[in-house]
Order: C-alpha cells, then sequence, then structure tokens
C-alpha cells in the first residue's frame, strides 16, 4: 500500500467575490521513505497540496489517504490526532513557540502525545545530537541562528516517529551554507529513519537533494518526477 | 498534554510583554484595591454608627410599655412602666447581661437668655455602667450624683452654640405628665463629647429622680435599657424578659431604620462595585485579544503538532487566570493597605458633617475604616470569576482558528 493517495484532489479559495483554483483534479501517490520535492512557480499549488496532505486543510473534492485512510472524512480533532502521530511540519520561518527553548520545542509533540518521561528526555536529547544542537538545548529561539533554529524543527519534526515530514520552503530563510546544512541532516535522518521527507519549494538546492521531483503548474501535476 | 506545560507557555507568554501584561495587572490590581478600600471604609462607617446607636441610644435590648411610642415620647402613665426596679432586678438575673438600667425620655426646650434648643431629656440611674461611654466623655465640670437635684448635663458641640459653660443656669420647658407646661431652672453640672456630634448636641442628662419629679413621672420610667455581653444573644434575652404588659425589642427592631437604609445604600454601592469589575473585564479582554491576533501564526504551529481546539482554549484561559490572580494578590496587598490607614487614621468629617447625618445615623466625626474577611473573599473571588468569564472570549477564538488560516498570518 502507498503512505500515501492523493485521488482527483481540487481546491477552490474564496477571497471576496474573486474565487482561486489551486489545485485542479490533482491525482499522486507517495510510497514510504520519499524524499520528494513538490516544485512549481508561485501559485502553481504546492503549498496548498502539501497542506491537504498534512491535514491543515480539506479538499473542495477528491480524497486524500494516507496509509489506506481517508482523512477528508475526519472531524477537525481527529485530523489533530493524525497530525499528532503521523506527521511533522518544517516551515520557512522555522515556526518555534517562542517562549519554550530547544529542549521544550522538541519535546512539545511529545508531550502532547503523552510519551512518558524518561522516554521524552532520551528521544529529545537523541534527536538534538543527532541535529548537532546538544549544547543548545537550553537556549531559546531568540538566542538561537536560524540555521540552529531549522535544526529544532527539523528535531520536532521527527520527535514522535512521524510516517512522513512535510517541509513548506525549509531553506528559504537560511543563507547557502545553513540551507546545505538543514538538506544534509534532513537527508540523513530520511535514510537513518525511513521517515518520507516532502518539500514545497522553488530552490534549486532543494531539489537537487530530492530523489524524486513532483512538477506543478497552475494546480495541476506537470511531471509527475521519476526519483531523481 | 500536561496543564502544567500548557501553564509554562501561558505563564512565559505573559513574560514576552511585560509592559502589557504589568498594565493589565496593575488595572485588576486597582480596581480590586480600590473596591476593597471603599468598602473597609463604608463596613466601618456602619459597623462604628450601629455600635455608637447600640452604645448610647438603644442598648442590645429595650422593656417597654406596650403603648410606648418613641417618636411621641409621652409621660403619661399608662405608656410607662410602673414597676422599673423589678425589671431591672428581672434582667440583672441573666447571665447574658452586662448593665440594665432604666431611663425617662422626655421632650424639653432648653432656653437660655437669647437662645433655645428642642432636646431629648434623658433621666438616668448616674451609677450605672450602663453610661460609662458618656461618663468617660466628660470634658468639662463634673458627672452628676445621684441625689442632684439641679445639675444637668448637655453636649459640649450644644453648650457652645448656645454660649454655655459649667456653672451656668439654664431653664428647661416640657409638658409634664398631667398634660400641662412646666418648667426649672438648673445649673450645667458638666459638658460631655461622645465624637456623636448628632447625639451630642441632641441631649441633656439629669438624674432619674431629679427627672421623675420634674416631669411628673413618680417613679415610673420610659423605658428599660439593657446592655449584653454579647450582641447576638439578644433575641434569647429579649424572649425570656417578654411578659404581659410589655413590649422587648432587640436592637435589630429599634435600629431597624438604619439597617433598611444601610441595606438600600449597599445594593448601590453594589452597582459601582460592578461597574468597576466590568471595566477590569474589558482590559483583561482587550489585553488576551491582542494576545491572540499577535499569535495567530503561533496557534497555526501548535495546532499543526496536534494540539486541539480544547487545549488551546484552557491555554489562554490559563493565561487569564494568571494574570487575574496575580492582580488579586497585588489589590489585596492594596485593599489591606489602605483598609488598615483607614482603620487607623480614618477620614476626619468634622463635626458639622457628622451632625447632619440625623439622630437616626450615629456618626462619628472620624470615619474609620474596618477589616471584613468576608468582603475580601468576596470580591477577590468575584473579580477572579469576572477575569475568567472575560477570557472566554478571546479563548474560544484562538481555539477555532483553522491551522491553515493561522499559518497564514504575518
Amino acid at each position: 500500500m502507498d503512505a500515501i493517495q492523493i485521488e482527483n484532489v481540487s481546491k477552490v479559495y474564496r477571497i471576496g467575490e474573486v474565487e482561486t483554483h489551486a489545485l485542479k483534479g490533482v491525482s499522486l501517490t507517495m510510497a514510504e521513505g520519499e524524499f520528494t520535492a513538490l516544485v512549481g512557480p508561485s501559485g502553481s499549488g504546492k503549498t496548498t497540496l502539501l497542506q491537504l496532505i498534512g491535514c491543515l486543510d480539506k479538499p473542495d473534492q477528491g480524497a486524500v489517504k494516507i496509509k489506506g485512510k481517508d482523512v477528508t472524512r475526519l472531524s477537525a480533532n481527529q485530523r489533530a490526532d493524525l497530525r499528532r502521530e503521523e506527521i511533522g511540519f518544517i516551515f520557512q520561518f522555522f515556526a518555534l513557540v517562542p517562549v519554550l527553548n530547544a529542549y521544550e520545542n522538541v519535546e512539545l509533540p511529545l508531550l502532547l502525545n503523552s510519551v512518558k518521561s524518561s522516554e521524552r528526555r532520551e528521544r529529545v536529547m537523541e534527536l538534538l545530537k543527532a541535529v548537532g544542537l546538544s549544547d543548545r538545548a537550553k537556549h531559546r529561539p531568540d538566542q538561537m541562528s536560524g540555521g540552529e533554529q531549522q535544526r529544532v524543527a527539523i528535531a520536532r519534526a521527527l520527535a514522535p516517529h512521524p510516517l512522513m515530514v512535510l517541509a513548506d520552503e525549509p531553506t528559504a530563510n537560511l543563507d547557502t551554507e545553513n540551507g546545505k546544512q538543514a538538506m544534509e541532516i534532513m537527508q540523513r535522518l530520511n535514510q537513518e529513519t525511513g521517515t518520507a521527507f516532502i518539500f514545497a519549494t522553488h530552490d534549486p538546492r532543494v531539489v537537487a537533494f530530492a530523489r524524486r521531483v513532483v512538477k506543478l503548474r497552475d494546480g495541476r501535476v506537470d511531471s509527475n518526477g521519476a526519483q531523481a | 498534554m500536561p496543564l502544567s506545560k500548557l501553564w509554562t507557555i501561558a505563564y512565559r507568554d505573559l513574560g514576552r510583554h511585560r509592559r502589557r501584561s504589568g498594565f493589565t495587572l496593575l488595572a485588576v490590581a486597582l480596581g480590586l484595591g480600590l473596591l476593597l478600600t471603599l468598602d473597609g471604609l463604608i463596613s466601618g462607617v456602619v459597623a462604628d454608627s450601629l455600635a455608637n446607636s447600640i452604645r448610647l441610644r438603644t442598648g442590645h435590648v429595650q422593656i417597654r410599655g406596650a403603648s410606648f411610642q418613641e417618636d411621641q415620647l409621652s409621660l403619661q402613665s399608662k405608656d410607662l412602666l410602673p414597676n422599673p426596679d423589678e425589671l431591672v432586678a428581672k434582667a440583672k438575673a441573666l447571665s447574658e447581661v452586662k448593665a440594665a438600667a432604666p431611663v425617662l425620655w422626655s421632650s424639653v426646650i432648653l432656653n437660655t437668655i437669647d437662645q433655645s434648643a428642642g432636646l431629648q431629656l434623658m433621666g438616668i440611674d448616674t451609677t450605672s455602667s450602663l453610661y460609662d461611654p458618656i461618663r468617660a466623655g466628660v470634658v468639662a465640670g463634673t458627672w452628676p450624683t445621684p441625689d442632684d437635684r439641679e445639675g444637668v448635663l448637655i453636649g459640649r458641640g450644644l453648650a457652645d452654640s448656645l454660649g454655655l459653660g459649667v456653672g451656668q443656669k439654664v431653664n428647661l420647658t416640657l409638658v409634664n405628665s398631667d398634660g400641662r407646661p412646666d418648667e426649672g431652672t438648673f445649673t450645667v453640672r458638666g459638658l460631655f463629647s461622645t465624637g456623636i456630634p448628632s447625639y451630642d448636641q441632641s441631649a441633656v442628662f439629669m438624674p432619674l429622680d431629679k427627672a421623675q419629679a420634674f416631669t411628673g413621672a413618680s417613679g415610673r420610667a420610659s423605658l428599660i435599657m439593657i446592655l449584653l455581653n454579647n450582641q447576638n444573644d439578644a433575641n434569647k434575652v429579649a424572649a425570656a424578659l417578654s411578659g404581659p404588659g410589655v413590649t422587648v425589642l432587640t436592637w435589630s427592631d429599634l435600629n431597624k431604620f438604619f439597617v433598611e437604609t444601610m441595606a438600600s445604600a449597599m445594593s448601590f454601592y453594589a452597582i459601582l462595585d460592578f461597574i468597576v469589575i466590568l471595566i477590569v473585564a474589558v482590559i483583561i479582554v482587550n489585553t488576551l485579544l491582542m494576545s491572540v491576533f499577535e499569535r495567530f501564526r503561533e496557534m497555526g504551529i501548535l495546532a499543526a503538532l496536534g494540539m486541539k481546539g480544547g487545549q488551546i482554549r484552557v491555554m489562554f484561559l490559563l493565561e487569564a487566570a494568571t494574570l487575574g490572580l496575580m492582580g488579586i494578590a497585588v489589590g489585596i496587598i492594596i485593599g489591606v493597605a489602605g483598609v488598615a490607614y483607614l482603620a487607623t487614621t480614618g477620614i476626619p468629617i468634622g463635626d458639622k458633617m457628622a451632625a447632619v447625618a440625623g439622630s437616626n445615623f450615629a456618626l462619628s466625626a472620624t470615619m474609620y475604616g474596618r477589616f471584613d474577611l468576608n468582603s475580601f473573599i468576596n470580591l477577590s473571588l468575584a473579580t477572579l470569576i469576572v477575569v475568567i468569564l472575560a477570557s472566554l472570549y478571546p479563548a474560544w477564538y484562538a481555539a477555532r482558528l483553522e491551522p491553515v488560516e493561522a499559518l497564514r498570518a504575518d
């Protein structure tokens, strides 16, 4: 069974009297452990597709299935449960909780999943070590560089052993060196853990790392992408 | 997710905007502190006035003739008590009674060469401890002895307004028990000051024997005034002293007008409480809504991680509760300081203002505050409840945000 199945999905945004067709009948499948980039110009629908896969939004038509389950039929709380257990997120603006330090930010998904205290500690330190930030555990986001914050976000995304990590423009606010470092970490963790990584990006540096590239244009899949 | 972690995020978020949190906390604190201080003042004034009335005018319990009316001050035999000494002895036999004595009341006009004043004549047992407060308040001259046939005691305020001093002669005129006008010349034996201007300016004291002779009451008394060791025993004592031909009234009956007036006044004061707490609620709503609007994206992140709407709601309620509790704590400190100042220093209003209140309100020339634990508890709880209620809308608003909308926010 494919990990993710997107079946003829459409999404329309209405702002006032203006309708924007973000996705038009998109169909796609993704296997476990993929390292895939969704690429396309602004307005191509890549972020919208990522949000639908991530159960942050629901399509107007079609279905999104995760491990065979149609998530479009789930309630808001059920979708929250699914996100908590199976999906990690990385955003271009790092998206750390500003009042929590690095340790606490990585710990947050584990707390939401009611993981025991000793297991939480072990998992958080393991992840901080994996992203090279063991010595920054007590630092808050405003005490860290952009690159360090993004690495904490990567650690947080992987904390609950998710099925997939969805990253929306993860390198957009990073310089070349930090962007490369972030991608190398995600590639390594993808290989070590088997967690799928799906990126929405128009950064060629990210595309260069992807094993599969799906091209989107005007809300449709332009090419389904072979593994790169 | 444990409540402790939600509280951690809530508490630390208050620290993110220290000035805003500080001013909001101050609003809660000042609002509550003001209400506690005002409440302490009113509580003190009411308690003080009631206590003054009891110790000077009504006592805890009175035994009266069945037909005696205080607003008429009748001297007719049928309205007076024929056997006051027996009733005093009966009262004193009760362990709850601290002091009991007969009193004869009458309306008199005090005349000087060029002025006159309508007063209440009090014929009293000058040896009774019932009158210790007045005895202690003698500021000039002497306290009359039981056999003093000429001496009267008047208030210093009255003496000053009439230009009288100790040793001077005054003329008292009244309608006696036969219904005929009568008059007598008396000597100002002493001047007293109780600190209650309305009382000091309306009473003239003389020994009971002389008052009975002057009024023609011959051995009778208007009432027996009784002070108790404990105010709460009034009903019990009143029941024990009831009998045919007499009416027994407690301090509650005797101060009914005052108590009812104060109850009406308190309901208006409750409106002030409500207005102040409402203003505090509006400030809380404003602060929390600003916090929600500033943290749209953060709400989106938390929702994306799998935090449910209910948990986000709890987080904001905890933020409000923390702010509220800290504000209440500071408000209580302000209230304690305010009431402590009023309880020790008071607010002097002067004799004229105190006298304006009239004889139904035994107001002192200085208003003192009083600690009332119930008031502190009730107002603090009310403030906390209002703060929580005020936070429901912002918390609900934050909880209902769709993650994708929140993440789009700047």
